[in-house]
């Protein structure tokens, strides 16, 4: 727990990206999803499929 | 296997809250399972072992959708370093509340069940009254201090680490978005730990009923995935007003378990 490297921390840095998002998107445009993102959701939903898989054989 | 619809509904819901205010999962959800006549080794072990999965899928969304950056790699950046700080001391309680209940050593139940309530609802209320004040300093030695005592809390078996270390977070000036990533993740790692445990119990006669786990993971999962998406599209104003009213009504349902149901 490195609470003295921790305290050396700028308020700015954690969740800067965060702050100008909010700031400078319209709920419109944070609605957007990249390709990318979506991607990985998909990945995330076969990870599901496969693990419910898995379930119905252990269990 | 069996999926049991509204164990589904109600792990989805809770997964929401928790994944987007950063509670409630386990203060919400484990009450309601034993109401509905589940027994704890059916309803602990399960939601530990779905927080875990949950909670690593929603810090991965939270990053993927910018409300917080995590790094592994060389150097680990700042929000890293407090999300592992948080996830440590709740690593050491588990552990500690292994040692615990290994040894039979009790605290009056309902004594410890009532401070964490009146510590969370307090935290609620400043939060409620905080709403106002637009920039907080940062106070890691506060947030350090907070995650000290959420992580006891968790380690006598008292429960909410969420609410205590996302107040704190909140009080020692980080955006609310991002705390909210930083929480689900760091219990995500905790869980793990708590698995881990569970698991090591078990080879040593204690059985886990695995019954409630597809339908869990089910509605958690989902949760998982849509919430940090929910965090990034609404406006930081509404988690500002959100997660401190949350964390009164988990207060408020701690008191209402222990004195009137």
């Amino acid at each position: 727990m490195e609470i003295d490297n921790v305290s050396n921390v700028s308020i700015d840095e954690i969740g800067s990206i965060a702050r100008v998002i909010d700031t400078e998107l319209t709920i419109f445009e944070r609605m957007k999803i990249k390709k990318r993102s979506l991607k990985k959701v998909s990945g995330a939903i076969v990870f599901y499929l496969a693990t419910m898989i898995l379930f119905s054989i252990y269990l | 296997m069996e999926l049991i619809l509204y164990i589904i509904i109600l792990a989805f819901l809770f997964e929401t809250m928790d994944s987007s205010a950063g509670m409630g999962f386990g203060t919400g959800l484990t009450p309601l399972l034993f109401l509905c006549g589940y027994e704890p080794l059916q309803v602990v072990p399960i939601l530990l072992m779905s927080e875990a999965i949950t909670g690593i899928t929603s810090g991965f969304f939270h990053h993927e959708f910018e409300n917080a950056k995590f790094s592994i790699k060389r150097p680990i950046n700042r929000g890293t370093r407090v999300m592992l700080m948080i996830a440590g001391f709740g690593c050491v309680a588990i552990l500690i509340s292994v040692f615990l209940a290994y040894f039979a050593i009790k605290f009056d139940e309902n004594v410890i069940k009532t401070y964490v309530a009146i510590l969370i609802l307090v935290m609620g209320f400043i939060g409620m009254i905080k709403l106002k004040q637009r920039n907080s300093k940062y106070k890691p030695k506060l947030l350090a201090s907070l995650s000290a005592i959420a992580g006891f809390n968790k380690g006598i078996g008292a429960g909410g680490y969420g609410p205590v270390v996302m107040m704190g977070q909140i009080f020692s000036g980080i955006y609310e978005k991002t705390a909210t990533a930083i929480v689900s993740l760091a219990e995500g790692i905790v869980c793990i730990v708590g698995v881990a445990t569970f698991l090591l119990i078990s080879n040593y006669g204690l059985t886990i009923d695995f019954v409630l786990l597809p339908s869990i993971f089910t509605g958690g999962f989902l949760a998982a995935i849509i919430s940090p998406y929910m965090v990034r599209v609404l406006p930081n104003k509404i988690w500002r007003v959100v997660i401190p009213t949350y964390a009164l009504c988990m207060g408020v349902l701690i008191l209402t378990k222990l004195y009137i149901l």
